[in-house]
């Protein structure tokens, strides 16, 4: 298993690089001059100058791309163009929020998905089945944020059991952090649960015709145990391998719902800083998001050597 | 020699007729819809009642009325012309990212995975990366870069979504490169331009044809995500996405300003979406669904009045008895039968063989006894009599108390019957905990104690192992073991060499002689292949197209076969005989199941035929059975 | 038949890289250990092993799909693995092939009449109706005919397919074919149709057949010489009827007898004969030596010290096996266990 972890590690030294390098020439491929973006048009030459020296312009290209790695991999993303803050600071205040919708989210989804699709598996072509699958193509057409929308209209300003807007941080109230991200939740995560159900199904169909369930079945293992011990620990195999990138798209899809219910989250963030054109506070926000992406990559990873024994290296 | 386990499937047809009408009015709903899409985009200028753009302060905020039938907006425009005029946007978004997406990706992708090494290396990293980064993300980042604006966001969701086309081009290429047909095509000599567009090109068609509907359905909701929050279609431009993005500043004012472009964009999105499921259907690569026959079972009209009378002897110490069984499996129209008429005995001690080729019903036998044929076949007459006890009159729960303890089964292929996800030792300690009771220790000491007794060596370190870590005839010697675990008086053994090969074949063979000395258990041995019968059977019953044709003694039947189907298939073996060809042949092909002949099956193929062949024939005999009504005659004729 | 072979194979080495993570290093695997071979024009050489011996390796060497890593194949007066996987069309198409699974080896998505006129569009200026003309010409070869031109491969049963993948490779009447497990997964009654359908076609155009199979008994009708391998060692070499009657290595003793006799009598006592069982985990192979050391009954010290060279077997051919070893005594009981099955030709209609 170590090895396992030590293999998928020393595989990501290619992916993040990619990302810094990518992430880093943000600044050449912008069409407008960084300095004139914070100097405005007011500035001086001297001024520009200043600014161009104190932001390290005039170096060259690989040692400021060095310089920068070197900053970022200890935390310090640099400051934003637009008010100076820290954009590691900046970053870290609104993660706890996208963070908390995110991970409640795929919680829904993977629990909906999970018994959706295994119910739909088990009876195909039942009303359950057609249920559940009527119910996922439907939940893929839904964009989210009208979703959202619509669960505000109904359950917070018709029936007000839950808050419109706004995020209470779990630290301060549990029950009242709870109450604020059920609505985004459930806006964010029912496409999400749509698509694990797809995939839990069809993999479900598919474990279910091999010739070791049957032969579980001809050994006259009760069928529960058959379903949820031998074919579930197979089925889960497929759908681990693309979890971590439903995760990603709630992630992204975090974004835009935080807007619905005018959350302060990393979504905010981004949209303001690409409409200052705050390059630092861009890559700040990719470089966070890829960490997190990275991460849970990880831990699907680990689940999946767990739930698979070939994937494990010998 | 791989002989796939005999269960036809007619259950494909039967899916796609049934599924065909519900299919049908789906695919019509959806194509009429995106028609009317595409026809107001176009003709929007002259279909919408007002200008999308003309405000009108005095109406702002109206909910529907006569003259603006969806409302206004909060600038006093009309919601309904607005939405006609975003239909346009959409379609303009839907085409510009899509055709992007496919002219970027595919080319990189089939260029990468047909030549692979470096670029393909590095190409797979920079999409690993753009991937790892949630899509929005990078849309914003792009936008960015670009500016906002339809066009740009449609370039930035461009890029986005090439990446999965790149990578559904690739893993198509890779996967075809492997196919036996693109080796064919190696071996002819036809150039890579050539394999890759006229050997591999048309088979990714219909994948990217998904994946095109799949990514339209993507960039529309993509499309309104950034216009909501402002960074794509600019206002005062009409599109779906800024139409919401207005209704939400003013939702606790007039919520309905939310519901007609949501509904647009779901009837759009769900539109594009289920063409796509059904031309993934149609395309037919997915996953064959079992199914339940929807019509009513059509009785099987060839079987004429009753079931013919069981010529069987009952013997003494008899564990397993079938009498008259008949199995069906859907097929357009009905069902037809796949065995029938079919009984036999099986003593303790006795191992009766079960031979055949495809489409014999020999593996369908050994599952219904089981009672695990699978949805949509199942046996419609006889007995099942195991140890007096006839197993079709059970109910669910009490056959799978049946199962394991008094009847289990070793199938063709041991890796795939193994459970690849946990230890070999561990899947034999759960029958034992399960059905015995045994504790986990105990379990696990048993266990270890049955690897052993099939041969294999240090059994302790074995039990730890996962199929995969094993050789096939050592994973057919574990699955034995789990066979055996409960002691069962019938062992029904599912051509368990065939997957083999010939010198393990030898050893499989042998243990299930030693065992059966040890344990005593009866033995239903299915094989397509005489020589195995020939080495473990007592008694051999030859099934043809779902019926048995003869049975006899092991000696009696090779010394000397009565049915022409025996003999052919005897004379047919590849060490029958010593010369050069010709080599004797059964002409024709097994008929598949509702094809079979009305008379004797075997009559087209048989060079003994007569006009009487055309009737049913009974299974006749006594000690030997013989379903001929020659089979008198050509015994004399061959003994002369 | 001339002396001078058709193809030629000397100290052919197959070996496969395993990818490691970078897709760096990796464990080799050896696949052909130095293998010898020829086969005259209009000869057929059976080419029997178990599954993993390094028949197919050989097959996909000769036509061209992998590169050799050692060793030479010369055919005619052509160095094919000097050419890597790039043959110039003189040679490709002088070399065609049939594959073992008849529902893979044909495109789903191409109709009979574009499978079988494919080599003639790749190599030929034939203008799209003389091609036909000629798809129909070899339909009617395999006994198919000019009805089945239109319709697609899932519409054909696996000894028809089969039928369909000949006729594609007599398409441009080559010198060899290499048939990998031709028959293999047809069902017992259709198995012989091919078989007499391949040796017909031999007789009539003078082919040569390297034909892979598992089964002796199988490759023995239609061979003149059979060779069979063992973990990537040609083991034993020599005419059909020799190898078949008199197998002078352990290990052809050993295939032939595994496959049970037709008479269950002659087998019972054959099996009651039979004393020597390795054990079921035997490794598989040594790191010096013969390679069937570890599962030999007649194994000697010096079969674990040496690799035994092919010594020449009275009958014709050769086996690398040191009881054949000019000093060494009588060979120790080289026929098989007992005889030919007991088995009545066909009554006659």
């Amino acid at each position: 298993m170590l090895k396992l972890i030590v293999q998928r590690l020393l595989a990501l030294v290619p992916l993040l690089f990619i990302v810094s390098v990518l992430t880093f020439s943000f600044t050449s491929l912008l069409p407008s001059d960084p300095v004139d973006l914070i100097i405005g048009d007011a500035g001086t030459q001297q001024q520009y100058e200043m600014v161009r020296e104190r932001l390290g312009l005039n170096e060259p290209v690989h040692l400021r791309y060095l310089q920068w790695l070197g900053r970022a991999v200890q935390g310090d993303l640099g400051s934003s163009f637009f008010n100076s803050v820290s954009v590691m600071g900046a970053v870290m205040q609104r993660l706890p929020v996208t963070l908390s919708l995110t991970a409640m989210s795929a919680l829904i989804a993977i629990l909906i998905g999970v018994a959706a699709g295994v119910a739909a598996a088990l009876r195909p072509r039942s009303w359950v089945d057609r249920f559940a699958t009527l119910g996922a193509t439907f939940g893929q057409a839904v964009p989210n944020f009208w979703f959202g929308l619509i669960l505000v209209a109904i359950f917070a300003v018709n029936l007000r059991w839950f808050p419109a807007t706004g995020f209470t941080p779990l630290t301060e109230s549990p029950w009242e952090w709870l109450r604020s991200v059920i609505l985004p939740s459930i806006a964010l995560g029912t496409s999400s649960s749509a698509a694990i159900a797809r995939q839990v199904r069809s993999a479900m169909v598919g474990v279910l015709q091999q010739d070791y369930i049957r032969a579980a079945r001809a050994q006259g293992l009760p069928f529960r145990r058959v379903i949820f011990r031998h074919a579930l620990t197979n089925a889960l195999v497929p759908v681990v391998a693309v979890l971590s990138f439903q995760i990603t798209v709630l992630l992204g899809g975090a974004l835009i719902v935080e807007q619905v219910f005018a959350i302060n989250g990393l979504g905010t963030l981004a949209i303001a800083a690409v409409r200052q054109q705050d390059i630092p506070m861009l890559q700040g926000l990719v470089l966070v998001m890829v960490g997190l992406v990275v991460t849970v990559q990880l831990a699907t990873d680990i689940l999946y050597g767990l739930l698979n024994p070939k994937a494990r290296p010998s | 020699m791989t002989s796939k386990p005999d269960t036809l499937s007619p259950a494909g047809p039967v899916r796609a007729r049934s599924r065909l009408n519900g299919a049908h009015i789906v695919t019509s709903v959806a194509a009429a819809v995106l028609v009317l899409l595409a026809f107001l985009a176009v003709f929007a200028d002259w279909v919408a009642p007002y200008d999308p753009l003309r405000q009108s302060l005095m109406e702002a905020l109206q909910g529907p009325s006569a003259a603006h039938w969806l409302g206004t907006d909060d600038l006093g425009r009309d919601v309904l012309s607005r939405l006609i005029h975003g239909c346009r946007i959409a379609v303009i978004a839907a085409a510009e990212a899509t055709t992007i997406a496919v002219l970027l990706g595919v080319p990189i992708g089939l260029f990468i995975g047909y030549r692979g090494g470096v670029w393909d290396w590095i190409v797979m990293r920079i999409v690993e990366a753009v991937v790892s980064i949630p899509g929005i993300m990078v849309a914003i980042a792009i936008i960015a870069i670009l500016g906002a604006g339809l066009h740009r966001a449609m370039i930035a969701l461009g890029i986005l979504f090439s990446t999965s086309f790149l990578r559904l081009a690739r893993g198509v290429v890779l996967a075809e490169r492997e196919e036996v047909y693109v080796r064919s095509a190696r071996v002819i000599g036809a150039s890579d331009r050539r394999i890759l567009m006229r050997h591999i090109f048309p088979n990714i068609a219909p994948p990217l044809i998904v994946q095109v509907t799949l990514t339209v359905g993507a960039v529309l909701l993509a499309e309104a995500g950034l216009s909501f929050i402002g960074l794509g279609v600019q206002p005062p431009q009409a599109s779906w996405g800024t139409m919401l993005n207005t209704a939400a500043a003013f939702m606790d004012f007039n919520w309905f300003l939310s519901v007609p472009p949501g509904i647009a964009i779901i009837l759009t999105v769900l539109s594009v979406n289920l063409l796509g499921d059904v031309l993934r259907d149609s395309i037919g690569r997915g996953i064959a669904v079992e199914t339940r026959p929807e019509t009513p079972a059509a009785r099987f009209a060839a079987a004429p009045g009753a079931a013919e009378p069981v010529v069987l002897p009952r013997r003494a110490d008899e564990v397993l008895r079938v009498e008259n069984l008949q199995v069906m499996v859907p097929a357009p129209g009905g069902e037809v039968p796949v065995i029938t008429d079919l009984s036999f005995s099986i003593a303790r001690g006795e191992t009766l063989g079960l031979v055949g080729e495809s489409g014999s019903g020999k593996t369908l036998t050994g599952l219904a006894i089981l009672g695990l044929l699978g949805a949509g076949v199942r046996a419609t007459h006889g007995a099942i009599l195991l140890n007096g006890q006839d197993l079709r009159a059970l109910s669910p729960r009490q056959i799978e108390q049946v199962r394991g303890n008094e009847v289990a089964m070793v199938f063709q292929d041991p890796t795939t019957s193994l459970n690849p996800a946990f230890t070999v030792g561990s899947q034999i300690a759960e029958v034992l905990r399960v059905k015995q009771g045994l504790n986990r220790a105990q379990a696990w000491a048993r266990a270890v104690e049955l690897i052993d007794r099939v041969g294999i060596p240090r059994p302790e370190e074995r039990a730890r192992a996962y199929p995969h870590e094993l050789s096939g005839g050592m994973a057919q010697r574990i699955a034995i073991a789990r066979a055996l675990s409960c002691n069962p008086s019938l062992l029904i053994a599912d051509e368990p060499t065939t997957a083999l090969d010939v010198t393990v074949q030898q050893e499989i063979l042998d243990l299930f002689r030693d065992l059966q000395a040890e344990f005593g258990m009866a033995i239903l041995f299915v094989t397509h292949d005489l020589a195995v019968a020939a080495d473990i059977c007592d008694r051999i019953s030859v099934m043809y197209a779902g019926e048995m044709v003869e049975m006899a003694g092991v000696d009696a039947l090779f010394a000397d076969p009565r049915h022409p189907y025996t003999a052919g298939l005897l004379h047919a073996m590849p060490h029958a005989s010593d010369r050069m060809p010709p080599l004797p042949t059964i002409r024709g092909n097994v008929p598949r199941p509702g094809d079979w002949p009305s008379g004797c099956r075997f009559s087209d193929r048989c060079d003994f035929r007569v006009a009487a062949c055309d009737a049913r024939i009974p299974l006749l005999g006594r000690e030997r059975l013989v379903r001929c009504i020659r089979a008198g005659e050509l015994e004399l004729e061959a003994a002369s | 038949m001339t002396d001078k072979p058709l193809i030629e194979i000397t100290d052919l080495e197959v070996t496969y890289w395993g990818r490691s993570l970078m897709g760096i290093g990796g464990k080799p695997f050896h696949a052909v250990r130095g293998a010898n071979l020829s086969i005259r024009a209009g000869e057929t050489l059976g080419l029997v092993g178990e599954s993993g011996s390094g028949k197919s390796s050989i097959a996909n060497a000769v036509l061209g799909l992998v590169t050799a890593s050692g060793g030479s194949i010369r055919f005619g007066d052509a160095e094919l693995t000097a050419m890597r996987t790039r043959y110039p069309p003189a040679i490709r198409s002088q070399i065609q092939a049939v594959f073992q699974d008849p529902y893979s080896s044909l495109n789903p998505s191409m109709t009979v009449e574009a499978i079988v006129t494919e080599p003639l569009h790749v190599h030929t200026s034939m203008d799209r109706a003389a091609r036909r003309a000629r798809a129909i010409e070899l339909l009617k070869l395999v006994s198919l005919s000019e009805e089945h031109l239109d319709r697609h491969p899932h519409q054909f049963s696996g000894g028809q397919r089969q039928r369909i993948a000949i006729a594609a490779a007599l398409a441009l009447q080559p010198k060899l074919i290499v048939l990998d497990e031709p028959v293999s997964a047809l069902d017992v009654s259709t198995q012989n149709q091919i078989i007499n359908l391949l040796y017909e076609r031999r007789a009539e155009f003078g082919i040569a057949y390297l034909m892979i199979a598992h089964d002796l008994a199988l490759v023995h009708h239609i061979s003149d010489r059979i060779a069979v391998m063992y973990l990537g060692h040609i083991v034993e070499e020599g005419p059909s009827d020799r190898v078949y009657h008199a197998p002078a290595h352990p290990y052809t003793r050993a295939l032939l007898d595994a496959v049970p006799l037709l008479d269950p009598a002659a087998q019972r006592r054959r099996r009651a004969a039979r004393k020597f069982a390795p054990a079921p985990d035997a490794p598989r192979l040594s790191a010096t030596g013969c390679p069937y050391q570890n599962r030999c009954p007649h194994v000697m010290p010096r079969c674990r010290a040496e690799m035994p060279p092919a010594f020449a077997i009275a009958g014709g051919g050769t086996a690398a096996c040191f009881l054949h070893a000019p000093d060494a005594g009588p060979a120790p009981e080289t026929a098989r266990l007992s005889g030919q099955p007991a088995c009545k030709e066909p009554a006659a209609p």
